[in-house]
């Protein structure tokens, strides 16, 4: 069964100058984030948004989550619309945001997740084991007792992760979840990742990190200026330097390793 | 434990760990409770014993009037905090997503906000009669019922104020209208009827007088729920106006927002 699927979505940001704007430049205008967007994602399934800023991979795992709702068009997840029945898709989904600091800076990692578990409904007989299930999964068991006000980035990325975990969702939706994770954490993120799309949880990510992409991803949806440009499954029989090229030339993006291959003929 | 009160016990929970660990703020608060009643007090003092608005004394008129009002205007004030807080957080849009629908959330923080105040309200009346000896003459039944009534008023501005956040990005404006455009309407400080006409109109028209007038005369002249009868009517017909208007009004903004795209705008 198909846990999300996106149907002629359509999304425009409309900007309306502040009151009283007399003074300002400020103008009116509008910003089309999504074109006509039609996808599916089946369980158990990763699939990657890969696309530059700008191209519509955040307002997708918004519109996802209810936190947006479209114009045209309909979202559903695990078979409930998300205008009409949110409270449905809520109950359904984790999401790991790419704001790092949405928590509460004078309660503890522990105390964070309680708070957001006990709003998630996570029955109180399995709270505490849930949450020391995710702190031992994003290596955050020393911490669980610190304030989060002192937490470094990459550690707010983790615990947002653990939060997104915690309720056990049958949808999870990640935004960047590695920026700022250094080699080792991302390594055992996308390890925990393929683990849990085993057990049948389905995953949309949105990066514009090439390599995440194709690390973890069963399929790729490359995006450009609110549009889906292509769809790629890993391990059709592409390789990946096609896929790469493909990618680098149909976005116009800059390829991260191609300052590496200039230098790898010369010395440092 | 209902799902619902283990949800208001984890924010409640989260807010007292919050303001306890601002240890500062926390003890600042109290201070400026006594600080203010200190003012009062002399005020009071200055003012004379023969001043006695509605056949009381001065100061425990303005223990009261000042208390209750107070408790209106800090409630939607911290009601408004979390809510402009969480938008500069980002714990908005996290908060948004949970299995928990976003109007029980609001109405349970709103809740924790004014849990809070309302210690803060029993503080300053305790310390009022115990430290600077207001005379009191109380009827519990009848100060319970003008409370619970100012709850639900209390609970209806400060889910309009969130409304107006979420909207506008303008709460404030809201609190600006209780705390410094409508204060002289609410009769805290000296009776309504020593108003000119059109005002003393336009006082009888927000809740805020019957609130206070109830509560004094409750506490102060220990009138029975008999005797406030028609005070009672007047703060359940804004309760049973306000509360669905606010909750109509914030459904609508929330709905909106997300269609825009600006539920952590501020």
């Amino acid at each position: 069964m198909d846990q999300v699927v996106f149907e002629s979505v359509h999304k425009v940001f409309r900007h309306r100058p502040a009151l009283f704007n007399w003074l300002g430049w400020e103008r009116r205008g509008e910003s089309v984030a999504l074109r006509d967007v039609s996808f599916s994602v089946s369980e158990g399934e990763v699939l990657v948004l890969l696309g530059p800023n700008g191209s519509g991979k955040t307002t997708m795992l918004k519109l996802t989550s209810t936190m947006l709702l479209p114009d045209e068009g309909s979202v559903r997840v695990a078979g409930f619309d998300t205008a009409r029945d949110g409270g449905s898709v809520r109950r359904s989904i984790g999401i790991a945001v790419a704001t790092e600091r949405s928590f509460f800076p004078r309660l503890s990692a522990r105390e964070n997740l309680d708070f957001f578990a006990t709003l998630d409904e996570v029955p109180p007989s399995e709270r505490n084991r849930r949450i020391d299930e995710v702190l031992a999964g994003t290596a955050l068991e020393e911490q669980a007792d610190t304030l989060v006000m002192k937490f470094s980035s990459g550690m707010y990325q983790r615990l947002g992760i653990a939060r997104a975990l915690v309720k056990h969702p049958t949808v999870l939706l990640l935004d960047e979840p590695t920026r700022s994770l250094d080699a080792g954490s991302t390594a055992h993120f996308w390890t925990m990742l393929r683990s849990l799309a085993r057990q049948r949880t389905t995953i949309l990510l949105a990066t514009h990190n090439f390599a995440e992409a194709v690390s973890i991803g069963d399929r790729l949806l490359l995006l450009q200026k609110g549009e889906i440009l292509a769809q790629r499954s890993i391990g059709s029989g592409e390789s990946f330097e096609e896929l790469r090229s493909f990618y680098f030339r149909s976005t116009g993006e800059v390829d991260e390793a191609a300052p590496l291959s200039m230098r790898s003929g010369g010395t440092l | 434990m209902t799902s619902v009160v283990r949800k208001l016990y984890a924010i409640l929970r989260r807010d007292l760990l919050t303001a306890i660990r601002h240890r500062s703020g926390f003890a600042l608060t109290f201070i400026g409770l006594l600080a203010q009643l200190t003012a009062f007090y002399c005020l009071s003092h200055a003012i004379g014993p023969s001043f006695r608005p509605n056949g009381v004394e001065y100061f425990p008129f303005l223990l009261v009037g000042t208390g209750l009002y107070t408790f209106f205007v800090m409630s939607t004030q911290a009601f408004l905090s979390t809510v402009q807080e969480a938008q500069q957080t980002g714990t908005m849009e996290v908060l948004m997503t949970t299995s928990t629908p976003p109007g029980e959330l609001v109405i349970l923080s709103s809740i924790s906000a004014f849990a809070g105040n309302l210690v803060n309200l029993t503080v300053y009346l305790v310390a009022g009669v115990a430290v600077f000896r207001a005379a009191v003459h109380v009827n519990v039944v009848a100060c319970l019922a003008v409370m619970f009534l100012s709850l639900a008023i209390a609970l209806a501005l400060g889910i309009a104020a969130a409304t107006v956040q979420i909207a506008f990005q303008k709460g404030s404006a809201l609190l600006w209208l209780m705390s410094s455009g409508l204060w002289f309407l609410s009769g805290a400080m000296f009776p309504v009827e020593s108003l000119p006409g059109p005002l003393e109109v336009l006082a009888h028209l927000t809740p805020f007088n019957y609130a206070v007038q109830g509560m004094r005369s409750a506490l102060l002249q220990g009138q029975s729920v008999f005797d406030l009868s028609s005070t009672l009517a007047a703060l359940a017909g804004f309760s049973l106006l306000l509360l669905p208007l606010a909750l109509g009004g914030l459904s609508f903004s929330m709905k909106r927002a997300r269609q825009n795209g600006t539920l952590s705008f501020y």
